[in-house]
């Protein structure tokens, strides 16, 4: 079947185009490339330091970096498992702290008190040279001393569970308590070896001269 | 043959467009601007139209110039861009073209006689073909004047070869009807 229409266009062909374009146009898509380019150079300079370090570009590059970054992560995330746990075993003995509080908060002071009476009578006792003294007693009393102090331990964690605080709490200070009358008795008992010393000397100085 | 030495020269300036020389964008710019014009006013009818078409399609071939593989000629890889542009250009404009149904009409009767091709003038028909309704228009064009086969047309604007036959045969009868319309030819 002959196509008589067709044939007589592409004999024409040419002759069909008869449109232009302003030629302003060309301007118009010039500065639309332009702005399109900057767009482009913008995001190059983003995602792109240099051709060596190409990103996108250079694979085994890409490969080192994912490499060191995934020993990093393993390493942070043991470091700070590590570290957590540790962080678990702190907080259990600093948790105890503000629960003694709760439960008896007037035990802090009668702590700091006692502890401060405790040391200054320790500094007194510690004056005194035992061996010069002729005693040998002050192991005895240290062990005593120990002794005391564990038990002390022992009635601070009785605090946190004992339905009875005002008992627990009288019998720590009471331990306390035991514990300065232990050294205010030592300390006794050097003065007064002290003052008979000095009297025996005193003596045979005085018999001395009357000799 | 002149289309290969064309490819050859038109090479060289492609290449030098994906290095983003503006000279060479405008070399291809002169080259086809005209014919690619024509391609978009007859699709669209419409001059503003056409020209905003032109436009988008030069700046999206510039653009995307990487994708271009010499297969084809330059020229027809940025026709099918500015077709591709323009036809949606339209679609958006109209929502409905005249409906491209499946419906395979019969064949329409030939051209009536020999006598009346006489008549026939590149300006008549030019100016008949713009009166054409959009989908008559474009599927006409794109077969007679952009050298588009029916399988070709009927992949670009989603249809079937067939539809693109009937389309056609209906377009070409209403155009003839056009011409010979007393008031037309004066």
């Amino acid at each position: 079947m002959k196509d008589r229409l067709k044939d007589f266009v592409s004999e024409h062909r040419d002759e069909f185009d008869v449109y232009e374009p302003r030629p302003e146009l060309w301007q118009e898509i010039c500065q639309e490339i332009s702005v399109e380019k900057e767009r482009q150079e913008t995001k190059v300079i983003r995602f792109s330091y240099g051709d060596n370090f190409s990103f996108s570009g250079n694979l085994a590059f890409m490969r080192v970096a994912a490499a060191i970054l995934l020993l990093l992560g393993c390493g942070l995330t043991l470091w700070m498992t590590k570290q957590r746990t540790e962080e678990g075993t702190y907080s259990l003995a600093a948790a105890t702290q503000p629960a003694i509080q709760k439960i008896a908060p007037e035990l802090v002071e009668v702590e700091a008190y006692y502890t401060s009476q405790l040391k200054s009578k320790k500094e007194e006792l510690s004056e005194y040279d035992m061996k010069v003294l002729g005693l040998d007693e002050k192991r005895d009393i240290d062990r005593e001393l120990a002794r005391l102090d564990s038990s002390y331990i022992q009635l601070k964690k009785q605090l946190l569970t004992a339905p009875n605080t005002d008992k627990v709490m009288n019998a720590m200070i009471q331990n306390l308590q035991i514990r300065i009358e232990v050294l205010n008795r030592q300390l006794e008992v050097l003065q007064k070896i002290e003052t008979l010393q000095k009297q025996t000397t005193e003596e045979q100085l005085s018999n001395e001269t009357n000799v | 043959m002149e289309t290969s030495t064309y490819q050859d020269v038109n090479q060289q300036v492609v290449e030098r467009c994906k290095g983003g020389d503006n000279r060479a964008q405008y070399e291809l710019y002169k080259l086809y601007s005209k014919a690619m014009f024509n391609v978009s006013m007859r699709i669209t009818n419409d001059y503003a139209e056409a020209e905003d078409v032109l436009q988008e399609a030069f700046i999206s071939a510039f653009k995307n110039l990487h994708s271009y593989k010499s297969e084809a000629s330059f020229g027809s890889w940025l026709k099918k861009i500015v077709v591709n542009a323009a036809i949606n250009a339209i679609r958006k404009r109209r929502a409905e073209l005249v409906p491209m149904d499946e419906r395979i009409a019969g064949e329409v009767a030939d051209e009536p006689s020999d006598e009346e091709d006489a008549a026939w003038q590149v300006d008549k028909v030019r100016r008949a073909i713009q009166k054409l309704p959009d989908g008559y228009r474009v599927v006409l064009s794109l077969y007679l004047l952009d050298g588009y086969d029916h399988t070709e047309i009927g992949e670009i604007l989603g249809v079937s070869e067939s539809t693109s036959k009937s389309q056609y045969s209906r377009a070409k009868k209403k155009l003839l009807e056009i011409m010979r319309e007393p008031q037309f030819a004066a």
